[in-house]
């Protein structure tokens, strides 16, 4: 079978197993090992498990249950209630400014946690309510918190980037710097869109009734302390990580540990919370290492019958575009496939393919990796596959439906590609500040 | 007749991987037409480099290019690969080592018994440490998280060096992200080829090892069945990326130490150093202790370091 | 069908048994990951503390994957899935699920063939190699040690892996069994 045969083989038989609805890992790990098996030769069948090592020999893969237990514990244990309460008193007034300030706490959730999952979880949990109550239009809420809480993945620490560089091959430390700013500006581009759009109609976000507003100053300015653990918890992590104390795994540790024992000091840790986080933390990272495990096996198999070269060719020789062309073509497609892959597997499967090619390009991989996270958090969020998707349906009130979700992302997503262009133009959005630390 | 395609996995990553063994496989592949061809992989690529040796051995992988340490390979040898402390002053002691002083029947024999064909033996470049710190006296060593071979890593453990091993390509960022302080694993010219050199800023110039060994393999079924032209083209290619190296390693330390500006050096006076001398001694009595076949290796370079130490300058200047 | 509620119970029970456990194994990898900065900060730093808990996230993750598929968080695709019936997602997951049945098979042959030569066996022919083991035909060889300075041996994380996947295997059929008996309109 000639390469590009190949190439083609496994990718459609892996779609078909995906669209069959079984379980992401073994769609994709039963077709790389089927490949192996049949078109490998010799020693083929031994791909898969090899890559059960290669999993063991990828330290950074430790952060991910890490990240994903602190997740938990801010989300379950409404530490982040009082957050809540703070943007609540002091944007209220302004019209829309339950949803900015909803932004605003999701900005210092992702400073917090590695993932989406929290941001989503609070958002839905502790927000949502709230702004419903106020008359908030429930479109503009739902979108708000699956925007919002998509920044969890570009504001460090984020797992995405910690993947990413794993395969980039790129220092994590650099690429949760070069996160921070595109993270900060998306944020700030959502509370414009949001500030606009209640200006021009204010049904969508009234402002607070002055009876809720009744609030003396110095109550006013005890609630900013809440804004303290947040920011606690992320130097608590990121000033022993950056200042080469502590190395990248041993802080994720750290994080998970501090939130934990702030939760424990706040008196939020209960049982139920501690069982929740617990078993959600197994479920959730089983879920990451199993389709990663899978992935690694898939990818293997495709590289070592040169469907790798297949797909290079048909960028660089077949259809001689030039590297912009390339790069816009690949962002496309990230986005097309983000439609109906999984996020983990489209991470693991199909950046290992580009990364190198976009090495090649002459492109800067750190750059590229903030243009890949913005892309994939745009893909969580489109239909019709898409986590944060999946969590709000899940998380949501009944009387919100699922149109209702489909349609609220629209505007959001719209501003999300806004930013892709903006750091696609202006890279040094992304670049000056990991220049300005790491510059040498 | 089909073409036979061979897949070859190195321990390098593709930018070494483009001069220590990239030159020799595409000469092989123009010369070898229709009738053969290896696809490169590099470091990691398809299976994980401590996984490397039974991927060989069972075929899943046709050739090899490493040493014997890194890949943990199942034989007696296996210490003496990469580098084993002080064994060796210049690169061209390896080839004379092998060819002349016995150790190529030794390292065929040994591999043979388990399965794996030893094409052939070549020299690479010397071991020194580049850090974040500077070195100055052993006493820097101390607390170290060094990236290291593993019996490099043994004998260095008592100077207080912590000896690390991760996966190769993660080594660089592994130094930004403060898992490794340094790393003791080639000359300056890789320090500088791999990009190593841009994440430390000390070079220092006493090596424990004048060169590293590292071998061609391939699995005992594939090579039996190729054609004799192509078991004699395989070997030729081979040796041409000995030679290669030769020249590439030795004239870039020379160059990159005088000219380079990313790495600072620093010395241990010779005095205090002579210490790390007088342990090697030690260590080569403990690992002949290990066992026959050792002891017989061991033999070899005492043998060896004792007549070239003979034979005087231009071999050996103390 | 009694065979088939028997084996589901009796599977099921075991494998959520051992995923309790492991879940706990989160503060295991914390534990040694905090004791890692702890040491370096203060003493000299740990040999072991990496390697050790890249083992602990192994076993996490393998031996707690059949307790996860039970609590079902294994992700699915469900563009067209998430639409269908009971019935007919029983139908089709039925057969999509022998693909899996054959992954794990195949990540398990390779994990006691990966496991036999960390024994010390070269010969490619595990199953006889652990054949002769139990009859005392063959002994185990040389052990295989992990290259790194603190050289542990490798076998009992192999031995993990492969009693991980075993599990995983009986997990995966405990499921297929459970689609059969909807498929004849039972519940389970
Ligand atoms: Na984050
Ligand atoms: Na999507």
């Amino acid at each position: 079978m000639s390469q590009e045969m190949i190439a083609i083989f496994m990718f459609s038989s892996m779609m078909l197993m995906l669209f069959t609805g079984q379980r992401v890992f073994g769609a994709i790990g039963a077709i790389g090992a089927i490949a192996a098996i049949a078109l490998w030769g010799v020693g083929g069948s031994d791909i898969p498990f090899s890559s059960a090592m290669k999993v063991m020999k990828w330290y950074p893969l430790l952060t991910l249950p890490m990240f994903i237990f602190m997740g938990y514990v801010l989300s379950e244990s409404k530490i982040a209630d009082d957050l809540y309460k703070m943007f609540h008193v002091w944007m209220g007034p302004v019209r829309g400014g339950l949803a900015i300030g909803t932004i605003g706490l999701m900005v210092l959730i992702s400073a917090m946690n590695g993932l989406s999952v929290a941001g989503m979880a609070i958002g839905a949990t502790v927000a949502l309510p709230e702004l419903i109550k106020r008359g908030y239009d429930k479109r503009m809420v739902t979108g708000v918190i699956q925007a919002g809480s998509s920044l969890g993945i570009l504001v460090p620490p984020s797992v995405v980037l910690v993947l990413y560089a794993m395969i980039a091959r790129q220092p994590v430390g650099q690429l949760w710097l070069a996160g921070i700013l595109p993270g900060l500006m998306m944020a700030a581009m959502f509370m414009i869109y949001i500030y606009i759009r209640c200006r021009i109609q204010p049904e969508l976000g009234p402002a607070l009734p002055e009876a809720d507003r009744d609030i003396s100053r110095s109550e006013k300015f005890k609630l900013l302390r809440a804004g303290l653990l947040p920011l606690f918890i992320f130097a608590a992590m990121m000033v022993p990580f950056v200042n080469g104390w502590t190395s990248l795994v041993e802080s994720s540790a750290v994080g998970a540990a501090t939130a934990f024992l702030a939760a424990v000091v706040k008196k939020r840790m209960t049982r139920a919370v501690f069982e929740v986080s617990v078993r959600q933390t197994l479920a959730i990272s089983c879920m990451f290492m199993w389709i990663i495990l899978a992935a690694l096996g898939f990818g293997a198999v495709f590289d070592g019958l040169g469907a790798v070269n297949a797909i290079d060719g048909l960028f660089t020789e077949q259809l001689e575009l030039n590297p912009w062309m390339i790069l816009i073509l690949m962002q496309l497609s990230f986005l097309i496939m983000g439609t109906f892959l999984d996020d983990t597997a489209m991470l693991v499967i199909v950046a290992p393919l580009y990364v190198p090619l976009v090495d090649a390009l002459g492109f800067d991989l750190i750059w590229y990796g903030v243009l890949y996270t913005i892309t994939t958090q745009i893909a969580y969020m489109t239909p019709p596959f898409g986590y944060n998707l999946f969590l709000m349906r899940a998380m949501a009130p009944p009387d919100i439906t699922l149109k209702d979700i489909y349609a609220s992302i629209t505007p959001f997503v719209l501003v999300m590609l806004f930013a892709l262009i903006l750091v696609m133009l202006f890279p040094q959005i992304a670049m000056w500040l990991p220049n300005y630390v790491y510059g040498k | 007749q089909s073409k036979i395609k061979w897949r070859m996995q190195t321990y390098a990553g593709s930018a070494l991987g483009e001069h220590v063994i990239k030159p020799a496989i595409d000469t092989f592949n123009k010369i070898a037409g229709d009738q053969m061809e290896i696809e490169l992989f590099y470091a990691d690529q398809l299976v994980p480099t401590g996984e490397l040796f039974q991927a060989l051995q069972r075929g899943t992988i046709d050739a090899v290019q490493s040493d014997d340490d890194s890949m943990a390979s199942p034989t007696e040898v296996t210490v003496f690969g990469g580098y084993f402390p002080f064994g060796s002053r210049y690169s061209l002691d390896v080839p004379v080592l092998f060819n002349q002083y016995g150790l190529k029947e030794i390292w065929d024999e040994e591999y043979a018994a388990v399965g794996v064909k030893h094409i052939s033996a070549g020299a690479w470049d010397p071991c020194h440490f580049a850090t974040k710190d500077p070195i100055n006296s052993l006493a820097d060593l101390k607390g170290k998280r060094i990236f290291t071979f593993p019996t490099a890593g043994r004998f260095l453990s008592q100077f207080g060096v912590v000896p690390v091993t991760l996966p190769w390509e993660d080594i660089e960022t592994a130094v930004q992200t403060g898992e490794l302080d340094g790393i003791a694993w080639s000359g300056i010219t890789e320090d500088y080829t791999v990009g190593w050199a841009d994440v430390t800023n000390y070079f220092l110039t006493n090596n424990i090892s004048g060169a590293w060994i590292g071998h061609f393999f391939a699995n005992m079924d594939r090579w039996n069945e190729l054609p004799d032209n192509l078991k004699e083209l395989l070997t030729v290619c081979m040796e041409q990326s000995h030679y290669y190296r030769q020249w590439w390693y030795w004239g870039g330390e020379s160059d990159l130490r005088v000219n380079g500006d990313k790495l600072k050096l620093t010395t241990i006076p010779d005095e205090e150093w002579a210490t790390v001398e007088d342990a090697a001694v030690k260590f080569w009595d403990e690992i002949a202790a290990e066992s026959p076949t050792k002891a017989k290796v061991v033999e070899i370079f005492r043998k060896y370091n004792d007549d070239m130490k003979k034979a005087g300058r231009p071999y050996r200047y103390s | 069908m009694s065979f088939a509620r028997t084996y589901i119970r009796s599977v099921d029970a075991m494998n959520y048994r051992i995923g309790r456990v492991m879940m706990y194994g989160i503060f295991v990898m914390g534990g040694i990951l905090l004791w890692s900065s702890i040491s370096k900060t203060f003493f000299n730093p740990s040999l072991w503390t990496l390697e050790m808990a890249q083992f602990a996230m192994v076993t996490y993750y393998i031996l707690g994957g059949p307790y996860s598929i039970q609590i079902g968080a294994n992700v699915r695709m469900d563009l067209f899935y998430g639409e269908w019936s009971d019935h007919r997602k029983a139908q089709i997951d039925a057969i999509t699920v022998l693909m899996l049945i054959f992954y794990l098979g195949v990540l398990l042959y390779g994990a006691l063939g990966s496991m036999a030569y960390s024994l010390g066996h070269y010969k490619n022919v595990p199953f006889q190699f652990y054949w002769g083991l139990l009859t005392g035909a063959e002994e185990i060889g040389r052990l295989e040690h992990s290259a790194t300075a603190w050289r542990p041996v490798i076998w009992p994380i192999k031995l993990i892996m492969c009693f991980g996947f075993f599990l995983m295997l009986l997990q995966a059929i405990s499921e297929l069994l459970k689609d059969l008996i909807r498929i004849k309109g039972g519940t389970v």
